[in-house]
């Protein structure tokens, strides 16, 4: 029988599922009855498996992920220099878009009568910082872009809850009572739901700027603790009159103040 | 902007779900866990780069697999030459000036290295070590990653025949080597020397016989 002959290569192709099921069919047929090239077949077999078990590497390392996430978004974040006209246009993935789109609607024009004269930071942030415009940046190269547009000394706020993550950040166009500002945005994850964090960031900030709202200390530090509507804003001020507001539409006062005082800005000394 | 977006979902989706595949791939080919990360670091780089060459409907780890495959020949080959010259220019260094102090300076610098090094130089290693680099390839895309001859010939840019031919030999040295290894370490018996004069392996080969003997009958 021929197939004895080629047997080399119809087995292999066999075991490769490469044969056609006819081609296939004709060597099952012929194996029950040749030992010979059924001893060949099975050695080929013993071989492959040898081969197939020896080869196993171990999984990718947890942080190649990571690492890739960054290079991706330096890609998307050169592609996006490129194309920075078209940034009315972007949108945030996920939980973030629908953050940014409900926010405006908790806070621009809620503010409580006693409220509306008192121009300070907090409700300019609110009023101005929480437009669904598109991030500037995202991933792990929002520090790096902060730092080049927006202030040289600036670090992200880092919350230590776990499963907190910067999002990315935008500048705010026209600033935050004629200063400078951008807003970071976060995702924070609580009790397995992830909500978006917003803080807006104002160069500048002095006691002008800081007439409302009750006062908390919390590690030998001032937080302002304001509320729209039941929607807290804490804002704290630091060394360098670098204002920081932090809002969460879905925390309450103590949730969100809590949150704050869990960050390196505002933690511990 | 959407554009973008929408690209970088499509890529997690995608592509970024291969990434154990072709870690084990560029770490079997590399035979170094940290050349391993940059190699699948830049090969998903590069794909992400020509991710609207990619065709939706066909295989995405082959397409994978072959970015992977051509950086490594490209970059990785010309690295460990490069740094094979820099390592005996170094040697020779070592030796003109007479001074162990160096190397053992070096061995000092990078403890961590040097274990990542020693770990992987494991049976499979050293099995692997002994293939012709086509061989090697041809066996991690079949045995390792399950693409087929069609998918490897692709890759390799070569015809089917020689995927075979590759494929065979480079399993009949590997299966040996790997045997060596174990015989050595006593998990088997040596075998008596089976015939390696198997003919050549030549699936057209047999179907045209075939159809040429159906056609004359």
């Amino acid at each position: 029988m021929s197939l004895c002959k080629s047997i080399a290569t119809v087995s292999m192709a066999y075991l490769d599922d490469e044969l056609a099921a006819e081609e296939r069919h004709e060597l099952e047929a012929h194996l029950t009855e040749c030992a010979s090239c059924r001893a060949h077949l099975e050695a080929d077999r013993a071989d492959q498996d040898l081969i197939r078990h020896a080869l196993v590497a171990p999984p990718a390392p947890e942080l190649i992920r990571a690492r890739l996430a960054r290079s991706l978004d330096a890609a998307d974040q050169a592609h996006g220099r490129a194309q920075r006209r078209r940034w009315s246009q972007y949108l945030l993935p996920g939980s973030a878009v629908l953050a940014a789109a409900a926010a405006p609607a908790v806070f621009v024009g809620v503010q409580a009568p006693s409220e509306r004269a008192a121009s300070t930071v907090a409700h300019e942030a609110v009023r101005h910082g929480t437009r669904s415009l598109p991030l500037e940046v995202q991933g792990a190269s929002t520090g790096p872009w902060l730092r080049q547009h927006f202030e040289p000394s600036i670090e992200p706020p880092r919350f230590s809850e776990p499963g907190s993550t910067l999002i990315g950040a935008r500048l705010l166009p026209r600033g935050i009572n004629g200063k400078d500002g951008a807003l970071l945005s976060y995702q924070v994850e609580r009790a397995g739901s992830p909500f978006v964090l917003s803080v807006l960031v104002v160069r500048d900030v002095g006691d002008a700027d800081l007439q409302d709202g009750r006062i908390v200390r919390i590690n030998n530090r001032t937080l302002r603790v304001t509320e729209s509507s039941g929607r807290p804003v804490v804002t704290y001020v630091d060394g360098s009159r670098m204002g920081y507001m932090f809002l969460a539409p879905e925390l309450s006062v103590n949730e969100l103040v809590w949150l704050v005082s869990r960050t390196e800005l505002v933690g511990p000394q | 902007m959407l554009a973008v977006r929408h690209k970088r979902d499509e890529f997690e989706r995608q592509a970024l779900v291969h990434v154990d595949a072709l870690y084990g791939a560029a770490y079997r080919l590399t035979r170094n866990p940290r050349d391993a990360e940059d190699l699948v670091q830049d090969a998903l780089l590069r794909a992400y780069k020509f991710w609207d060459s990619f065709q939706q409907d066909s295989n995405c780890k082959a397409w994978l697999l072959r970015i992977v495959t051509n950086t490594f020949i490209n970059e990785y080959q010309r690295k460990k030459r490069s740094r094979e010259v820099l390592d005996a220019a170094t040697a020779e260094q070592d030796a003109t000036d007479g001074v162990l102090v160096h190397a053992a300076a070096r061995d000092k610098q990078s403890p961590e290295a040097a274990l990542v090094e020693r770990s992987i130089s494991d049976d499979v290693q050293r099995a692997l070590d002994k293939l012709p680099d086509d061989f090697r390839t041809a066996v991690i895309l079949c045995d390792m990653q399950g693409l087929s001859y069609k998918e490897i010939a692709e890759i390799m840019e070569c015809p089917v025949g020689t995927v075979m031919s590759r494929l065979f030999r480079g399993r009949k040295l590997l299966a040996a080597a790997l045997k060596d290894f174990a015989v050595a370490e006593g998990y088997v018996k040596p075998a008596t020397p089976e015939s390696s004069g198997a003919g050549t392996i030549d699936l057209e080969a047999y179907r045209a016989a075939k159809a040429a003997r159906e056609g004359s009958s």
